[in-house]
């Protein structure tokens, strides 16, 4: 009897193996180890450096297409917002730090600029939602995907010409948060900066998937996602629901940009990259996945370390685009699927 | 009265489906709509929960509330719940989650719990179902988690949408008996319904709709007897 449930729970574990989502994992963490060992375990950490970034943005990018059916394309000018607002935020910090030398004020520094690139993220999203999405909704729901779009890329055009008009061409960038020396993980020199953001970028989606899982808020804005009829039928206010999840979701993607802001300096298309490539994740884990969007953060982020390292800086987009156009040629619904088919099903 | 519908027109966009319709219904009542498809049954229903804004015209609830006024989620708030014909569960949540979201209006913590025991006690097949995914379940299934669904609210006006659509006899039959436990509980019930002879044996009084406009209204016994309802609902002639 005990042999037995044995084996089955054994059976279990294969068949959950063999879901496309853990076979994805398994393989990416394969690549990842085998590749580190190939060439070194720089491979490994850059991977995880970059796939909390992506994995961020893309998060959010899945979450409002979900929520909302927007295609966000002003996605990355938020990660560019999130940089600029830290860059001036910080930059007064480093001229009290370096004359003071207070060490209190230099490990808070950071964190407060953060909370502030955050804040700003938040507002924006809070307001290109009542500003823009909400009329637009009110007046009428026909072609809603393509009308969205159309209004987030003029958002981004907006926004990074807003940023070239005022805040000019120049690279705005520091060389670091915290002036501490680098330090060696897995025999790679890695910089305090690195590792800090990513314990955050960790923190930041473990809290994220947690809020979305258990709490009521989360819950009802997964409602929303999943049926906005059955939301209103049950009391949820949609509108409000849809303002909170923009809102948290810039939020989200301008604190990406301030936690990169040492690697990214700010400039009006930082945002190009982080877009695309979230972008990429999105469509290849399928539209409105967002468990396999944080996932797919970590695939893509390999695509591209792993081809910057074997062919080519050049090649880090293009490689991992044709990659990807592969894959959905076998699986167009994406890696993990979804239940929304078509883009313009929805 | 419980609810007032007076003189409303509604529909979608340009095309409008109800043309200056009245109904009332009073609390305890079990009140039924019948008449042909597309006749507006659902659009009436859809109009009272608010999910479709009416052109103009008035609702009241209770007496006070205006619901024409009022959003979707208000109206639901108020103690309105409405069971669609799509069942809008949230698919990709368990039975339990869908329960939850069905209380999510509901502050009291006890009020919950009484309300889960309730729901549950009324479609025990639920109980051992709490952690499936909603969606993976068979129809029946999800018309009953829709209508306790709908009943976690602790609502006292519930609008249904043909509850026996793609139901197997059976089936059907078990949600009619359902229905009329929750009238016993004193929750008041405005069906639409294409099953006309089941519905006027269990409701207490009637209107049908057809073409948009309201042409008969009376008690069910009455319209079961009714040479027009006979002849085009019943199949008697």
């Amino acid at each position: 009897m005990n042999h037995l449930s044995e084996r089955s729970l054994f059976r279990k574990m294969a068949i959950k193996l063999k879901t496309p989502g853990s076979l994805t994992v398994v393989i990416t963490i394969a690549v990842a180890v085998l590749a580190s060992l190939y060439s070194g375990s720089y491979i490994f950490i850059n991977t995880l450096v970059m796939g909390a970034m992506l994995a961020i943005m893309a998060m959010g990018l899945a979450l409002i297409f979900s929520v909302m059916s927007v295609p966000n394309f002003a996605h990355g000018e938020f990660f560019m917002v999130g940089t600029l607002v830290s860059y001036y935020v910080f930059k007064p910090f480093i001229k009290i730090t370096q004359q003071t030398g207070n060490p209190v004020l230099i490990s808070l520094s950071p964190l407060i600029t953060f909370f502030t690139a955050t804040a700003v993220g938040v507002i924006l999203g809070m307001f290109l939602e009542i500003a823009l999405f909400r009329p637009l909704r009110r007046r009428s729901r026909e072609q809603w995907v393509m009308n969205s779009f159309l209004l987030t890329l003029g958002v981004s055009v907006m926004l990074v010409n807003g940023h070239l008009l005022i805040f000019g061409t120049d690279f705005k960038g520091i060389i670091n948060y915290w002036p501490y020396e680098t330090i060696k993980i897995l025999e790679v020199q890695t910089s305090f900066d690195r590792i800090v953001v990513l314990i955050l970028s960790l923190c930041v989606i473990l809290i994220f998937w947690a809020f979305m899982k258990s709490s009521k808020l989360g819950r009802s804005i997964r409602a929303v996602s999943q049926d906005e009829t059955g939301a209103i039928m049950v009391g949820i206010n949609v509108d409000a629901i849809q303002t909170i999840t923009l809102a948290l979701c810039c939020g989200l993607a301008a604190l990406s940009g301030a936690f990169l802001l040492f690697m990214y300096p700010s400039h009006p298309s930082v945002g190009m990259a982080p877009l695309y490539n979230s972008w990429f994740i999105v469509i290849l884990m399928g539209m409105g996945n967002v468990g396999g969007a944080a996932i797919g953060g970590f695939v893509v982020a390999l695509f591209q370390v792993l081809t910057t390292v074997y062919i080519g800086e050049g090649w880090g987009l293009i490689i991992p685009a044709i990659a990807i156009a592969a894959i959905l040629v076998i699986k167009p619904v994406g890696i993990l699927g979804s239940p929304i088919r078509g883009i313009l099903d929805k | 009265m419980l609810l007032e519908v007076n003189n409303i027109n509604s529909g979608y966009g340009f095309l409008q489906v109800l043309w200056d319709v009245s109904i009332n219904i009073d609390t305890g009542e079990y009140v039924c709509l019948i008449g042909p498809n597309g006749a507006g049954k659902s659009t009436l229903l859809k109009t009272i929960a608010g999910i479709v804004r009416l052109k103009n015209g008035r609702i009241l609830f209770n007496d006070k509330e205006h619901l024409h006024l009022a959003k979707g989620h208000e109206i639901s708030r108020m103690g309105i719940s409405y069971i669609s014909e799509e069942l809008n569960l949230f698919r990709r949540m368990t039975v339990e989650e869908n329960l939850a979201m069905g209380a999510v209006a509901i502050k009291d913590k006890k009020e919950k719990e009484k309300n889960l025991a309730f729901v549950l006690g009324l479609f025990p097949q639920l109980k051992n179902r709490l952690t499936q995914i909603s969606g993976t379940m068979s129809g029946g299934e999800q018309k009953m988690l829709a209508i306790a669904r709908g009943m976690m609210s602790s609502p006292t006006l519930l609008l249904v949408d043909e509850p026996s659509l793609g139901l197997a006899p059976q089936l059907t039959t078990a949600v009619f008996d359902t229905l009329d436990i929750l009238i016993k509980e004193g929750v008041s019930i405005l069906l639409a319904e294409q099953n006309v002879h089941r519905t006027l044996q269990s409701t207490h009084r009637g209107y049908v709709i057809e073409s948009g406009k309201i042409v008969l209204e009376g008690k069910s016994s009455e319209l079961s007897e009714n040479e027009h309802v006979k002849k085009a609902y019943l199949g008697i002639v």
